[in-house]
C-alpha cells in the first residue's frame, strides 16, 4: 500500500543506521511490519462492528485483544515518524486516542451502553446503584459508556467508506489517465454529472433509495467522493505518464494494469495522503450528519450521530444540554485530529 | 342524593338497566352511559343514577358549562401536523379532522368521559328491537350560508357516505353497514358491490330523520361521532379546503398544507346577517394550527411559539415537566400488538407462542415505558377504559415453564426477530428492548429489526413477528372484531379460530353491556390462551398547554373540542 | 470565452436531462407509489383498499400512467414553467420551490454578507505576516471551526445562546411571522462552519503574494507598508479567494439541509429532505434541477472570474 511508505519518510531524521543492530523502532517502521500492524488493528475492529451481530459477545471481545498492542505500536511509529511537526503530532494523538478507545472499549469497566437505568440523570448523579460520570441520556443509558462505544462505528464505517472511495476513485482515475481517449471522456462525463450535485443532495437521494445502513453509506460516500479522487489521480497520471520510466516499463512489455498500480500510483502518494486525512474528516462529518437526519446508521447500538438525533427532541433545556454537547464535542475532536494530521503532513512535505 | 326513576319517554332498555343498577349488577357510570346512548338526556341520566352531573349546562349542550371568569377574545396556537382537507367522509387521520371539527359538526359528540351527548341532533330514540333509530335535530341551527339545517341535509350526507363511489370508511361502522345491502352488481374484480338499502333513510319532517337498519345496533349514536362523519353542506365538492361551509363557530381563514391552518370565529353569515351560534358562548377569536411533526411539537412549545401541542411522547416527559405549563393525561385504549403469525414457523407451534408470552412480565414493561400512567394489557385487545371490560385472571411470568415448553417443542435457545417500525413513537423500540432483556432469561434471543415507519407499513401484514399500533376505539368489541375474526382485512396474525368467532358474535349480539361483559371476557380468554400476541399496555396520551389556557381537556382519541376554551 | 460558457451551459442541460431521467425512473417504482399511499391514507387504510380502489387512487393522483408518458408530460411542463404538483404539500411545485428558495436565499445572503468580510479580513491579516502570532491564532481558530460539523456548531450555539443566555429563540419556524432574531442561529452556524476554509485560502494566497518579487521590491524601495498592501498585494491576493467564494454558493445548498432541519427553518434544504423521505418525486426533480443549475453556474462564475481577474491569463 502506497500510504505505508509515507510513514517512514525516505529522508528520515531517525538515528543513523551506523548503530548496529537496527533499533526496534526502525524495525517497526519497515513497510511490511507497519502494514501487518495496521491489519492487526483494523481487521478485528471492522469485523466486530460490521459482523458483530452474527457472533457471540464473548468472541467479539476476545477477538479485539491483539488489536490493542497493535494500536499502541502504531501510535509510537506515527509519533516517531512525524516528530518534526507538532501539529501532526497533536492530530495523530487525537485520532489515536479514539482508535485506542475503539479497540479497548470491550475491556474497559463500563456499564452496558444499551441498558436503560435512570432517565435524565444529570452529570455526576448516582442512581440505581451506578454513578453516572457523564450523566444518563433520555432512556437512562450511561452517557460515558455510550460515547466511548460510539466511536467504534463512526471510525469503522468512516474509514471503510473512504477506503472504498479511494480504491474506486483511484482505479477510475488511472484508467482515465492512462487508457484510451474515450475511457477518459466517458469516465470524466460521469464524474461531472456526480460532481454537479451538491453533496447532501446526492447522499439523500442515494440513501433514501437504498435504505439507511452502514453498507449503504459506504456506497453513497463512494459516489460522492470517488469523482474528486478520480480527478486528482487522473491529473497525476496524465502528468507522469509521459515520464521516462513509464516508457521503460512499457518497452519491457509490462501489463498496463501493473504499470498503473506499481509505477504511477506510488508517485502520487504525497498529495493523496494529505487528501486522505482531509477526506476522512469529511466522511466523518457526512456520517454523523446523515445519521442525525435519519438516513444513516440505525439504532439501537450507540453512535454519536444517533445520540444527537435522539437527544435533539427531548433535551432542549439548559440542564439537559449535556446530552447534546457530549457527542457533538466528541465528533469534533476526532475530525480535528484528522484535519491537524493533514495540515501537519502537508507542512512536512512542503519542507522536504 | 334522591334519585329519580326512568320515565315513559325513556327506552325500555333504560328501565332494564335501571333495574340492574338498583340491584347492584351495573355500576352507576355504566348506567349513565347506556342511558345516554339510548336517548335519555345526560342530565336525566345523571339524576336517575343519583350522581351529581359534572357541571353540565342543563340546556342540553354538549360543551360543558360557561365559565363566569372566562374572557372573550384571544388566539389559541397549537402545534400539530397540518394536513390536506379533501373530503371529510374519506378522512384518514385525526389531525385533519381537528382542523375541520370547529366548522363542520356532528350529530352527536362523545366527550372525554366516554359519554355521548346531543350536538346537531337534540335527542334520539330507538325502537325496542334497536333496528330503528329516530334523530330529532335542533331547531335554529344555521349554516354559514344563512340557511337553516334540516333533515334533508343529513340525508344528503348519509347517502353520500353509503355511496360506493365516495369510498368512505364510514360504511364499516356498525350503524352504516346495517344500512347497506350486497347487490348483484360486481366490480371490476368480481367482488359484489354494496349499496344503500332502499328506504333506509326516511325524512319524517323538517327536523326529524329516521334510520331503518337491517340488524340491531346499539352504538348508532356513538358511530356518528367517528371523525369521518362530519356533516357537510350539500353544496360540498372536494377539496373541502376550497370552500369550507359548516354549522360551527369557526371558519377557515388561511390554509397551507404542511404550514398552517388559521380558523377565525364566524360573526356574519353569507347573507350579511349576524351569525348566532346554536352552541352558546364561544370565547376564542381564533384557533391557529402550525405545522410541526410529532417529535418537534414539544420543542416548539418550549420555544414559546405555541400555546399547546397535539401530543408529546413519553420520552419527552422529563422535558415537559421542566417547562411552565399544564400537562394533561388522557386514559385510552391505544396500544401495540406484538403479534405473531400463527401460520408461520416457529410461531405455528402453540408451545413456542406460549413460551414467548410467558417469558414477559407485562406489568414490568408498562412500568418501564410509562411508569404509573397507562394500563397493563393482558394480551387481549379489551382495555380497562372500555365499558365492556372484565378483568381476567392475572398473567404470571414463568421463565422456568417457558424453558420447559421450548424444550418440549425442540426449540431450546430459540432465536427470533421482531420488526419494529416505531410508527407512533420510539416507545415501540423501548418495549421491544425490554422484552428482549426479559426473554433472555427464558433462553430466547430476540433480535430487534428497526425500520423506518413507512417501511413497516409495507410489511405489517406480512411479518411473522412485528409491533403494530392500534388506536383507541370506544367499545371493547370493536378492535377484537377488526383484528381477530377469521379472514377480516386487518387480521395480521392470520388467526382463525371458529370458537373465538362464535364467542365474539355472542358478545356483539348482546346489547346489554352488563351481559356483554362476561361474554366478551370469554372471547378474550380464548384469545389469551392461544397466545397470539403480547399486548403489554394501553398507553396514555399526553398533551401540554400553557398556564393561561383554561377549559382544556385531553381526549382519548385526540379530538379537539375547544368551544369552552379561553385564554386568561 | 463566450464559447466556453456556452459549452458549459450545454453540458449542464445534458446533465440535467440525464439526472432527471434517472430520478424519475427510481421513484416510479411500485414501492414509492405505495409509500405515498401510506403517507396519505394511513397504513390500515391502504391494507383495506381493494386492488381496484388502489388503482383508482393511483389514477386520481396521476400515478397510473406509464413511465415515459409521465416523464414527457413533466418535461413539457418544465418548459412552460409547470413543475407539477407536490403530493405531500398539495400545491404547485413552482410555488413551493419559489417560497423555499426565497427563504434559503435570505439565509444565504446574510451568510455571505457576514462570512466574506470576516474571512477576507482575517485571511489578509494572517497572511500579511506569515508565522506571526496572529497568523497562528487565526489559523488555529479556522482549523477548529472547520473541524466541527454543522450539527455540532448548531448544538453549541443553541446551548450557549438560546438555552443558556436566552438571547435568541431556539428554533426558527417563523410561526408568528418573520422574526429576525430567529435567523441568528442558522446564519451563525453556517458562517462559523464556512469561514474557516475561505480564511485559510485567503491567508495562503496572501502569504504567497507577500513573498513575490514585486512586493518585496516595493517594500525595499521604501513604499509605506500599508500602501503596498492596499494597492498592490490585495488585488492579486484576492483572486483565488474570489473563486473559492463563488464555489461556496454551491456548498451552501448542501450545508443548509442539516441547519434548516435542526432549526425547523422552512427553506430549500428542509423541503428537499421532506420530499425525499416522502417520495414526492416532482419536488425532488425540481430541487435537483435547481441544485445542478446552481452548481454549474457557480463553477462558471468561479472559472470565468479567475480567468478575468488574473492578469497573467487575461493578457496572455
Amino acid at each position: 500500500m502506497a500510504s505505508v511508505e509515507a510513514l517512514a519518510p525516505p529522508s528520515s531524521t531517525a538515528p543513523v543506521a551506523s548503530q548496529a543492530p537496527l533499533s526496534l523502532l526502525k524495525r517497526l517502521q519497515r513497510p511490511r511490519v507497519t502494514l501487518s500492524l495496521l491489519l492487526l488493528m483494523w481487521v478485528p475492529l471492522t469485523a466486530s462492528v460490521m459482523f458483530g451481530g452474527y457472533v457471540g459477545e464473548a468472541f467479539r471481545t476476545w477477538v479485539m485483544l491483539p488489536a490493542i498492542p497493535a494500536t499502541v505500536a502504531l501510535y509510537v511509529i506515527a509519533v516517531a515518524s512525524w516528530r518534526e511537526s507538532t501539529i501532526a503530532m497533536v492530530g495523530v494523538s487525537l485520532v489515536f486516542f479514539w482508535l485506542f478507545i475503539a479497540v479497548a472499549v470491550p475491556f474497559l469497566p463500563l456499564i452496558d451502553p444499551n441498558k436503560p437505568l435512570a432517565p435524565f440523570a444529570g452529570i455526576g448523579v448516582e442512581r440505581s446503584g451506578h454513578l453516572f460520570l457523564l450523566g444518563a441520556d433520555l432512556k437512562g443509558r450511561d452517557m460515558l459508556s455510550r460515547v466511548l462505544w460510539g466511536c467504534q462505528r463512526v471510525l469503522v464505517w468512516g474509514v471503510t467508506a473512504t477506503l472504498v472511495a479511494y480504491i474506486v476513485g483511484s482505479m477510475l482515475g488511472l484508467m482515465a489517465g492512462y487508457l484510451a481517449k474515450w475511457w477518459d471522456q466517458a469516465i470524466s462525463f460521469i464524474a461531472n454529472v456526480l460532481l454537479s450535485f451538491p453533496v447532501m443532495v446526492l447522499f439523500i437521494l442515494i440513501l433514501n433509495y437504498l435504505g439507511a445502513s452502514g453498507f449503504n453509506i459506504v456506497i453513497a460516500v463512494t459516489f460522492a467522493s470517488a469523482p474528486a479522487i478520480m480527478r486528482i489521480v487522473r491529473g497525476l497520471t496524465l502528468d507522469t505518464k509521459t515520464r521516462d520510466y513509464i516508457f521503460a516499463a512499457q518497452t519491457r512489455g509490462e501489463h498496463p494494469l501493473r504499470i498503473m498500480i506499481f509505477e504511477l500510483l506510488p508517485n502520487a502518494r504525497g498529495p493523496i495522503i494529505v487528501d486522505a486525512c482531509l477526506r476522512l474528516g469529511y466522511t466523518t462529518v457526512a456520517i454523523t450528519t446523515l445519521t442525525f437526519l435519519g438516513l444513516g446508521l440505525q439504532p439501537p447500538d450507540p453512535d454519536w450521530g444517533l445520540m444527537i438525533k435522539e437527544a435533539a427532541k427531548v433535551a432542549m433545556l439548559w440542564k439537559f444540554a449535556y446530552m447534546l454537547l457530549i457527542p457533538a464535542l466528541s465528533v469534533s475532536s476526532l475530525i480535528l485530529g484528522f484535519n491537524l494530521m493533514a495540515d501537519g503532513l502537508r507542512e512536512m512535505s512542503l519542507r522536504d | 342524593m334522591a334519585s329519580r326513576k326512568p320515565g315513559t319517554s325513556d327506552h325500555p332498555k333504560v328501565h332494564e338497566a335501571f333495574r340492574l343498577m338498583k340491584s347492584g349488577r351495573m355500576d352507576r357510570r355504566e348506567f349513565i352511559r347506556v342511558a345516554a346512548l339510548l336517548g335519555t338526556s345526560a342530565t336525566a341520566a345523571y339524576a336517575i343514577a343519583g350522581l351529581p352531573e359534572p357541571a353540565f349546562a342543563a340546556s342540553n349542550l354538549p360543551f360543558g358549562p360557561d365559565d363566569p371568569k372566562a374572557k372573550t377574545g384571544g388566539i389559541l396556537k397549537i402545534a400539530m401536523a397540518v394536513q390536506k382537507m379533501e373530503d371529510p367522509a374519506t378522512y384518514s387521520w385525526v389531525e385533519m379532522s381537528n382542523q375541520t371539527r370547529h366548522t363542520l359538526e356532528y350529530l352527536v359528540m362523545t366527550g372525554p368521559d366516554n359519554v355521548t351527548r346531543p350536538m346537531l341532533a337534540e335527542s334520539w330514540t330507538a325502537a325496542e328491537d334497536l333496528k330503528t333509530w329516530t334523530f330529532s335535530l335542533r331547531k335554529g341551527v344555521m349554516w354559514h350560508t344563512g340557511e337553516e339545517l334540516t333533515a334533508d341535509h343529513i340525508k344528503w350526507n348519509v347517502e353520500r357516505w353509503l355511496d360506493p363511489k365516495t369510498a368512505s370508511s364510514n360504511v364499516g361502522l356498525s350503524v352504516f353497514s346495517a344500512m347497506v345491502d350486497t347487490t348483484d352488481e360486481k366490480d371490476a374484480k368480481g367482488k359484489p358491490i354494496k349499496r344503500m338499502t332502499k328506504g333506509a333513510i326516511e325524512v319524517i319532517d323538517k327536523y326529524t330523520i329516521r334510520f331503518h337498519l337491517n340488524k340491531p345496533v346499539l352504538s348508532a349514536p356513538e358511530d356518528c361521532y367517528n371523525y369521518p362523519t362530519a356533516i357537510a353542506h350539500p353544496s360540498f365538492k372536494p377539496p373541502l379546503s376550497d370552500n369550507m361551509i359548516g354549522t360551527g363557530p369557526f371558519q377557515l381563514a388561511e390554509f397551507r398544507v404542511g404550514d398552517r391552518c388559521i380558523l377565525k370565529r364566524v360573526t356574519k353569515m353569507k347573507d350579511g346577517k349576524d351569525f348566532n351560534y346554536w352552541g352558546g358562548k364561544v370565547y376564542l377569536d381564533e384557533i391557529h394550527y402550525y405545522n410541526f411533526e410529532a417529535d418537534n411539537q414539544l420543542p416548539a412549545f418550549a420555544s414559546g411559539d405555541v400555546d399547546g401541542v397535539y401530543q408529546f411522547t413519553v420520552e419527552q416527559m422529563d422535558l415537559a415537566k421542566s417547562l411552565p405549563g399544564v400537562i394533561h393525561v388522557a386514559r385510552t385504549a391505544q396500544t401495540i400488538a406484538c403479534r405473531m403469525q400463527v401460520d408461520q414457523k416457529p410461531f405455528s407451534d402453540k408451545r413456542i407462542r406460549q413460551a414467548v408470552c410467558m417469558s414477559v412480565d407485562n406489568e414490568k414493561v408498562k412500568k418501564l415505558v410509562y411508569g404509573d400512567a397507562g394500563d397493563v394489557g393482558q394480551n387481549h385487545h379489551v382495555a380497562p377504559v372500555h365499558p365492556d371490560f372484565q378483568a381476567l385472571a392475572p398473567l404470571k411470568r414463568d421463565t422456568a415453564k417457558a424453558k420447559q415448553l421450548l424444550k418440549e417443542a425442540g426449540a431450546e435457545n430459540l432465536e427470533i426477530t421482531i420488526d419494529v417500525g416505531n410508527t407512533d413513537g420510539p416507545w415501540h423500540q423501548t418495549v421491544a428492548e425490554a422484552m428482549r432483556d426479559q426473554m433472555k432469561e427464558a433462553g430466547i434471543t430476540l433480535k430487534i429489526n428497526v425500520m423506518p415507519a413507512a417501511k413497516y407499513w409495507e410489511v405489517w401484514t406480512k411479518t411473522p413477528f412485528g409491533i403494530t399500533a392500534w388506536t383507541h376505539r370506544p367499545l371493547g368489541t370493536m378492535a377484537m372484531s377488526l383484528a381477530y375474526r377469521t379472514g377480516v382485512a386487518w387480521n395480521e396474525t392470520h388467526y382463525a379460530n371458529p370458537e373465538f368467532d362464535k364467542a365474539l358474535d355472542a358478545a356483539e349480539a348482546t346489547l346489554d353491556v352488563n351481559e356483554r361483559k362476561p361474554k366478551l371476557a370469554k372471547a378474550a380468554q380464548i384469545l389469551q390462551d392461544d397466545c397470539i400476541m403480547i399486548m403489554p399496555l394501553f398507553r396514555p396520551i399526553y398533551t401540554i398547554v400553557t398556564k393561561n389556557v383554561q377549559g382544556y381537556e385531553g381526549h382519548p382519541t385526540q379530538y379537539h373540542q375547544f368551544n369552552k376554551v379561553w385564554k386568561a | 470565452m463566450l464559447k466556453l460558457i456556452g459549452n458549459r451551459l450545454l453540458q449542464m442541460l445534458l446533465i440535467m436531462a440525464v439526472v432527471s431521467l434517472v430520478i424519475f425512473a427510481i421513484f416510479d417504482s411500485d414501492r414509492f407509489k405505495r409509500q405515498i399511499a401510506v403517507s396519505e391514507l394511513g397504513g390500515f387504510a391502504v391494507e383495506t383498499l381493494s386492488d381496484q380502489d388502489y388503482q383508482a387512487w393511483l389514477d386520481r393522483k396521476g400515478l397510473n400512467v406509464p413511465f415515459y408518458e409521465r416523464y414527457l408530460k413533466w418535461v413539457s411542463g418544465v418548459v412552460t414553467g409547470d413543475l407539477g404538483r407536490s403530493f405531500e404539500k398539495d400545491e404547485p411545485v413552482s410555488r413551493l420551490l419559489r417560497d423555499r428558495l426565497i427563504n434559503t436565499g435570505v439565509l444565504a445572503f446574510w451568510v455571505f454578507a457576514l462570512m466574506v468580510p470576516i474571512s477576507l479580513t482575517l485571511g489578509i491579516i494572517a497572511g500579511m505576516k506569515e508565522g506571526a502570532f496572529r497568523d497562528r491564532a487565526v489559523s488555529f481558530i479556522a482549523v477548529l471551526t472547520t473541524s466541527m460539523p454543522e450539527i455540532a456548531t448548531a448544538i453549541i450555539l443553541t446551548v450557549i445562546f438560546a438555552l443558556g443566555l436566552q438571547w435568541v429563540p431556539a428554533n426558527s419556524a417563523m410561526v408568528n411571522g418573520w422574526d429576525w432574531r430567529q435567523l441568528a442561529l442558522p446564519v451563525g452556524t453556517l458562517v462559523l462552519y464556512d469561514f474557516g476554509y475561505v480564511t485559510r485560502m485567503t491567508r495562503a494566497s496572501m502569504a504567497e503574494v507577500m513573498t513575490s518579487q514585486y512586493i518585496r521590491t516595493a517594500v525595499l524601495k521604501g513604499l509605506p507598508h500599508r500602501r503596498v498592501i492596499l494597492r498592490h498585494a490585495l488585488r492579486n491576493a484576492l483572486i483565488a479567494p474570489f473563486t473559492i467564494i463563488a464555489l461556496q454558493l454551491n456548498w451552501i445548498l448542501s450545508g443548509v439541509v442539516v441547519v434548516e432541519v435542526f432549526f425547523e427553518y422552512a427553506g430549500f434544504g428542509k423541503m428537499l429532505l421532506d420530499a425525499a423521505l416522502f417520495g414526492d418525486v416532482y419536488v425532488i426533480q425540481a430541487a435537483t434541477l435547481v441544485a445542478v443549475f446552481v452548481a454549474v453556474v457557480s463553477q462558471i462564475i468561479s472559472d470565468v472570474g479567475y480567468t478575468f481577474l488574473n492578469p497573467r491569463i487575461r493578457f496572455s
